[in-house]
């Protein structure tokens, strides 16, 4: 990017940032530097994707004036801490209105490849059209500025994600690597295609250890498109840290709300898969298709249980002091080390085992390993996958597909691998449009056409207005459990002001763990852009600039053909409480009701105000 | 008086997972966590007898203690 200016709120117009416009039907491209509209322009990620993608009438996601953006945040591959978010956004194939339309979604993920991205001197890429041969991008740092060129992919046709960029670093061994499995390749029958990204980590080591930009099919409509993988060359740039820089980085680690992730050996909690610890004892653990049995079942995939047969180590993304994950492999009989399975983060542990009957670890890895290199969501498949074992549960008579039940693991990775093959378009559709299919809508757990992730509805009416996955853009899921909040005030409160703003991090290019309890609207962030842009931004402009984001998000929804009434909670969390959930019902009808009404009554008089200036 | 306290998660590492413990009338949930020589950073919520609470909660006799870590998403 490009800076004129030291004031992005009075003067966005004299930030620049560097855009390519790739045509992939004619191999036309147009460079430029376009300047930023608003603050939210400047600082990236859905902020500006979304301000571009409301300038398309799309009613289907697989069609050629989709496009897919790919961007990065003001901070990625900056010397703030976390700063590796790519992000890709588009019309998605899975999250769609009933009125057939597909939502605007984006998704995003850490990995270095936004970082090298970034230091080819490209800020966006926008994907038009779609190639008529499988083609894979090299995006790469010249005297003259970024350049990319159009290759030939046949050779990578097939492979799974991690086999790709093996493959690609082989022919690439200074650049990182962005790629779809054959659940992309397979778009026609997947609409749960993710894209993985690669990690300094699985470079050097050879693994499966990737991480992914998982949520809203983008790497499907990366597949349609024909877009294999993104190559990004580039000098690493990593600038010195400044004093204030550094400052900040220690409060991230040692302060704010990431030390609890830290590896227990360094006295933190152990990882995000730490909240199989904090919901257990309310019962509060999906357990087959989010029905928790008010037993210990959960407690066979607590850490303490897992580390006496497997090996496990914290690890963390590149120049990251947070180690959020913990790697699992297995034990030697000798206790060393043996084969790498899995990366264990809580949403796919417990969507990929516990929510579909698997309470044994090493199998609970190998699924979520195999659903890391085909290439899909991890939470859209989890959740299907569920939704189909108690259909078949429910309808023993007439199962559907293989006739896997619950905690069934050769026919549920027989249904995994179907999927991400394109053979089971019932799952890899997603489970609105299967549970439409058979009639039982009730136990499909989706919000709004997209699946929600592994904490209770019960716990957590704040799905409804989540606008791109129900954590990642809506952080309200732990404010009964973490906070003991029932009363209606207070879930107004945290869904129309305190808890929209995590999608802050959406914007500017850090992880959520930066701070996640404050959000992107603080001083750490402030001295960020001072520091590394001379910026100078009151926090407060920060948060109106996220806000905007997020209403310009669900401004888009309606505009897409979705009504109030889709903005619901899973018809069986309201209708069939479950007796077994130590905390209260907030997917009560007349508490939803109640809150409804009352969150409607902030947003739609921003909405309105925002009117058709989106 | 008599308190029965559980802990969850990482905070029953080279501590316990449940135990009655002895604690002077009057007691707050802080003396307990101070006693128990747990981090601040690590503990994320407090409940008394199945309600949330706080740390400057006084505790009766007889009364149900559980602390465990934040959660933090995933």
């Amino acid at each position: 990017m490009r800076f004129e200016t030291t004031d992005p709120v009075a003067h966005p117009e004299l930030i620049f940032y560097r855009r390519c416009t790739l045509n992939l039907e004619t191999g036309e491209q147009r460079f430029e530097e376009v300047p930023c509209q608003n603050l939210e322009d400047v600082l990236g990620g859905f902020g500006r994707s979304f301000q571009q993608l409301a300038q398309r009438t799309i009613t289907s996601a697989y069609c050629e004036d989709n496009p897919l953006i790919i961007n990065t945040g003001l901070l990625t591959g900056s010397s703030a801490m976390t700063g590796l978010r790519t992000y890709f956004s588009s019309y998605s194939p899975i999250k769609g209105s009933l009125a057939g339309k597909p939502a605007a979604m984006w998704s995003t993920g850490s990995g270095k490849f936004g970082a090298k991205f970034k230091w080819t001197g490209l800020d966006e890429l926008i994907l038009e059209k779609r190639s008529s041969a499988p083609v894979y991008l090299l995006i790469k740092e010249t005297p003259n500025g970024p350049q990319i060129e159009l290759k030939p992919a046949d050779h990578l046709l097939g492979l799974g994600t991690h086999a790709k960029i093996m493959v690609l670093q082989k022919e690439y061994a200074d650049a990182h690597f962005a790629a779809i499995g054959q659940a992309g390749e397979n778009w026609e029958n997947n609409y749960m295609g993710a894209v993985a990204l690669s990690t300094e980590n699985q470079l050097k080591s050879g693994e499966d250890k990737l991480r992914f930009a998982g949520r809203g099919g983008m790497g499907s409509i990366m597949g349609y498109k024909n877009v294999l993988a993104l190559v990004a060359q580039s000098d690493d740039k990593n600038k010195p840290l400044t004093d204030a820089v550094k400052k900040v980085n220690i409060n991230v680690v040692k302060g704010g709300g990431s030390a609890r992730l830290q590896p227990i050996k360094r006295g933190g909690g152990g990882g995000t898969w730490a909240a199989y610890d904090v919901m257990q004892p309310f019962h509060a653990v999906p357990v087959n298709n989010y029905r928790p049995q008010g037993n210990d079942l959960p407690e066979k995939l607590l850490r303490e249980n897992v580390e006496k047969d497997y090996d496990i180590e914290s690890a963390a993304c590149y120049r990251c002091g947070i180690t959020c994950h913990n790697y699992i492999s297995e034990k030697n009989p000798d206790g060393s080390k043996g084969e790498f399975i899995a990366k264990f983060d809580y949403e796919p542990l417990n969507l990929l085992s516990t929510n579909i009957g698997i309470h044994d670890a090493g199998q609970g890895g190998r699924l979520i390993q195999l659903c890391d290199n085909y290439g899909m969501d991890a939470i859209s498949l989890g959740v299907t996958v569920a939704y189909v074992l108690s259909y078949n549960e429910r309808h023993p008579e007439q199962p559907l597909l293989n006739g896997a039940t619950f905690g069934d693991y050769a026919k549920i990775r027989d249904l995994i691998i179907g999927a991400g093959e394109g053979q089971y378009p019932e799952i890899g559709q997603g489970s609105m449009r299967l549970s439409h299919q058979t009639g039982d809508t009730e136990y499909a757990y989706h919000v709004k056409g997209l699946e929600l992730p592994a904490y209770q509805p019960e716990t957590n009416p704040g799905y409804c207005w989540a606008i791109a996955g129900g954590h990642m853009s809506m952080g309200s899921y732990g404010t009964l459990i973490r906070e003991g909040k029932s009363d209606i005030d207070s879930w107004v409160q945290a869904i129309t002001q305190d808890k929209l703003h995590i999608v802050g991090f959406d914007l500017i290019g850090l992880c959520k763990f930066f701070d996640i309890t404050q959000g992107i609207g603080t001083q750490m962030v402030v001295d960020c852009l001072k520091s590394d842009f001379n910026l100078d931004v009151d926090p407060l402009k920060i948060k109106d600039a996220v806000r905007r984001s997020f209403i310009r998000g669900m401004t888009m929804e309606f505009r897409q053909g979705y009504t109030k009434e889709e903005f619901c909670l899973p018809a069986e969390a309201g209708k069939d409480p479950n007796p077994h959930i130590k905390l209260p019902n907030l997917a009560d009808p007349t508490f939803m009701a109640e809150l409804s009404t009352k969150v409607w009554e902030v947003f739609d008089r921003e909405i309105k105000d925002l009117g058709t200036g989106i | 008086m008599r308190i029965t306290v559980s802990l969850h998660g990482v905070l029953r590492r080279e501590r316990f997972k449940e135990k009655d413990c002895h604690y002077p009338s009057g007691s707050n949930v802080q003396m307990i966590i101070n006693d128990l020589k747990i981090p601040e950073q690590l503990l994320g919520i407090i409940l008394i007898n199945g309600t949330h609470a706080g740390a400057d909660d006084k505790l009766n006799d007889g009364d149900s203690l559980m602390l465990l870590p934040l959660l933090e998403g995933g």
